[in-house]
């Protein structure tokens, strides 16, 4: 059934929202004036920056957050969404971006957890084992009731996620940025997945900002921006070009790079055999070998946790390999500590800026000066040079656009992409002849993302060698050279990107293929 | 020695176990509970000095055994209310709540005591009454049993019911699942529908009644008067028996008992002429030996357990 706009189908709204504002107690506006329907039977996709207020919305009609104005009518009657269990009595489910399911439990006692069937004082644990093989059968996902969630892959969690959603008589299934830790194989598997429930009747609501997936996928389209909605509309009706310019606000060009030969150019870091066989099983590696050339970057894809993380803590030093060798610029480095790494001009913007890249309770200055407080430039004597190092700090805020308030406010003060901008500034503007950078887009908005893109093309024009490690393909295929897959601890395939396509890594990252 | 060797072996040292471990199992049991649901307590030493004061006093007052164990076991619940106030609407630290609950309850039960009686240490002039022991019919007849396992107090008889209890509790019961399920992940038990505070609330009172219940144990049967701060550690001896027994009930039960061994032969011991200041340390010796053990094991267990 053609869903484009068809004025003679009757359209029912199932959802509407009635000027719903949010603001926080610490005053932050999320949410401003929202106002819009959502169709029954639609494939809604809400769009918007990191920070323009979706998830918020989502939350709030799952029950999750109370709107501080206007009022959510479901079925036409005005409706207060309490908590999430009201939320589920009116047939509303939602797959959270970080799945909210518990590792521990079984997939039965996840989807049983706060309605969970009795037999006398106990949990009937066959009645919640049928249930779910039940709803498994019902809505063709397969999943087995008695495995420990934790033990399960990141896709089978997210169809867990789903079930678990729809367990209770649910029409309207809200996904927030579903296919965020999926390969592309699994995302088409999703979308195959998410059409047939949406043939069955149930209404679906999706958070992205990918453009391709929404295309491919949702019917109707709300944009939000800064808290409020900018546009909401039939999907086929608008183009790529508009709907960016929507969500941005602004026209962002994004970087791109230059198909370049650097087949001749120096080695910076090579890796030879290196393994590490201890620690965290997700940050092992097993017999890696890595060539790095000056001006290339160099791009690592993956599904989470197959040793890139183990890649990163061997060339930052925070590891030192049990085997292999590691050299940068022909220095041996394999028992190097991260001092000697960053000595030899090694940077580092590390994948989780408030945890590693930076001191979320510390001033701006304190977090620029990290690392280089030690230079003579920053000191006399015993003491800091306060006006010196705020003068940096001043310059780094400049060059760097970072929007802040003032040199002394906390970092965690800063919107995350720019405080992400500001660890890039410091990382970047030290000239590294070696640069690793972790996931350095995860949840910034696109404005930021494109400058600290721009960043790193200037920089490996200028010689750097960058390890570029990211979930986001979009990003690796934009940025990177070439790009070696991980499976499992190894390097599964490194391949040249002359059009490299999301779908040929696929195979690679779930291990169905490996280089001959 | 060989006097020493046959006293070790005697079914009267194993009844001796039985009787010393009680109080830690109790308390482990409310610590397990309250630990599995995300809150570790701390403040459980406080509750077990408070039930064990209040048994005494009530018992005393009102001439009932029953009604002093009643008092021990509302102190020890009024004591998790306190945390969850303290933690969940005044927002304050979980382990400094705990430290403070201690404190208080140190203090608190030497004030009173002093308001009561006069004295500062011992609550002797009060005439206060003790929980029953129980003998078994048959098993009390058997020749080595009989002495291990009847006559025991019978919060000791309790002690045990309470551990096969508490673990069809928390892994069958949907209450002990939610627990469990806040505990792990609160966001995401919150993002389910589940009341974090309410659940983590529940904990407490449960533990309340397992520490107040532990400390009129103390008071109420091992001896049969309250002195000051006469749990010694005992609270925080049961949370090592927590973590050491990995969150199980049964495991903790051999923990506790492990601990509680070491304790009866540090009593043993102590006839032997061994100074008895170092031999009252040795619960506490073992206490961090099988912490370090058990800390090493798992890290080992980490770095072996998934080899590809």
């Amino acid at each position: 059934m053609q869903m484009t706009g068809d004025e003679t189908a009757p359209q029912k709204a199932l959802v509407e929202f009635r000027e719903i504002g949010k603001t926080y107690p610490n005053g932050t506006v999320a949410l401003r004036n929202v106002s819009f329907q959502v169709i029954e039977g639609d494939i809604l996709a809400v769009c918007g920056e990191n920070g323009a207020g979706k998830s918020t919305l989502m939350k709030i009609l799952a029950g999750i957050e109370q709107p501080t104005q206007g009022t959510i009518h479901y079925e036409g009657r005005q409706k207060r969404i309490a908590d999430p269990n009201v939320a589920g009595d009116m047939g509303i489910g939602m797959v959270h971006q970080h799945f909210s399911l518990i590792r521990s439990l079984s997939v039965a006692e996840n989807l049983a957890l706060g309605q969970e069937p009795r037999r006398g004082l106990l949990i009937d644990r066959r009645a919640a084992a049928d249930r779910v093989r039940e709803l498994a059968q019902k809505f063709s996902l397969d999943v087995d009731p008695e495995t420990k969630v934790g033990s399960l892959s990141v896709a089978a969690q997210q169809k867990v996620e789903i079930l678990k959603a729809l367990s209770r008589n649910t029409r309207l299934l809200i996904l927030d940025e579903p296919s965020a830790v999926l390969t592309p194989q699994e995302t088409q598997e999703l979308f195959e997945q998410l059409r047939s429930l949406r043939a069955r009747g149930v209404t679906i609501i999706f958070i992205s900002h990918k453009l391709h997936e929404v295309r491919a996928l949702a019917n109707r389209i709300t944009v939000i921006r800064s808290g409020e909605v900018v546009e909401d509309g039939v999907l086929s009706e608008m183009s790529d070009a508009a709907i960016s310019k929507l969500v941005m606000g602004v026209d962002v060009t994004r970087a791109s790079r230059n198909q370049r030969d650097l087949s001749a150019a120096t080695p910076v870091v090579v890796v030879k055999k290196a393994t590490v066989a201890t620690g965290d099983s997700d940050r092992r590696i097993d017999a890696i070998d890595l060539t790095i050339r000056a001006g290339e970057i160099l791009g690592i894809a993956g599904v989470d946790g197959s040793g890139q993380e183990g890649v990163v803590d061997l060339l930052c030093g925070n590891v030192q390999p049990d085997e292999g060798d590691i050299s940068l610029l022909g220095r041996p480095m394999a028992l190097a500590t991260t001092l000697d790494w960053r000595r030899a001009g090694m940077a580092h913007l590390p994948g989780d800026r408030f945890q590693i890249g930076g001191a979320p309770h510390m001033s701006l200055v304190d977090n620029v000066m990290a690392g280089s407080h030690r230079d003579k430039q920053f000191t006399r004597g015993p003491f800091l040079r306060v006006d010196a190092m705020v003068a940096r700090t001043n310059e780094l805020i400049k060059t760097f656009n970072v929007r802040c308030l003032g040199p002394r406010e906390p970092l965690n003060s800063l919107s995350g992409g720019n405080a992400q901008k500001l660890v890039a500034a410091r990382e970047f503007s030290s000239n590294p002849k070696f640069l690793i950078v972790n996931q350095p887009t995860r949840g910034i908005d696109v404005a930021a993302a494109a400058m600290i893109h721009g960043e790193l093309l200037r920089l490996s024009q200028n010689g750097t060698a960058i390890l570029l490690v990211t979930s986001d393909l979009d990003e690796l295929l934009q940025l990177s050279d070439r790009v070696a897959v991980m499976f499992d601890g190894r390097i599964a395939v490194v391949l040249e990107n002359d059009g490299l396509t999301p779908e040929r890594l696929g195979p690679y990252m779930l291990g169905l293929e490996k280089a001959s | 020695m060989m006097d020493l060797a046959a006293s070790l072996l005697s079914p009267e040292f194993f009844a001796a176990i039985l009787r010393v471990s009680t109080p830690i199992i109790l308390v482990a049991m409310g610590v397990l509970i309250s630990e599995r649901a995300g809150v570790v307590n701390i403040g459980a030493e406080g509750m077990m000095l408070s039930g064990a004061f209040c048994g005494v006093v009530f018992s005393a007052y009102t001439g009932s055994a029953t009604v002093g164990l009643i008092a021990a076991i509302v102190a020890g619940m009024v004591g998790g209310l306190f945390m969850s106030f303290a933690v969940h609407v005044l927002r304050a630290n979980l382990f400094l709540s705990g430290i403070a609950l201690n404190l208080a309850a140190s203090a608190g039960t030497i004030l009173a005591l002093f308001s009561l009686t006069g004295e500062k240490g011992i609550s002797g002039t009060l005439d206060s009454e003790v929980l029953p022991s129980v003998h078994i019919p048959w098993v009390q007849d058997l020749p080595v049993l009989g002495t291990i396992l009847s006559g025991h107090h019978i919060l000791t008889y309790v002690a045990f019911l309470s551990v096969p209890a508490v673990a069809i509790f928390m892994m069958r019961t949907p209450t002990g699942l939610r627990m469990r399920a806040v505990g792990e992940n609160p966001e995401a038990a919150k993002a389910t529908g589940l009341s974090v505070i309410r659940l983590q609330l529940q904990a407490f009172l449960l533990c309340g009644v397992f520490a107040g219940a532990g400390g009129a144990f103390l008071s109420m049967g091992y001896v049969s008067w309250f002195s000051q701060n006469m749990t010694a550690g005992r609270g925080f001896i049961a949370l090592a028996a927590e973590v050491m027994g990995a969150g199980g009930a049964y495991g903790t039960l051999a923990a506790s008992l492990l601990l509680g061994s070491v304790d009866v032969l540090a009593i043993a011991l102590a006839g032997e002429g061994l100074p008895s200041e170092l031999l009252q340390a040795a619960p506490y010796v073992v206490t961090v030996l099988a912490l370090a053990l058990y800390g090493l094991r798992q890290a080992k267990q980490k770095t072996i357990g998934t080899v590809h």
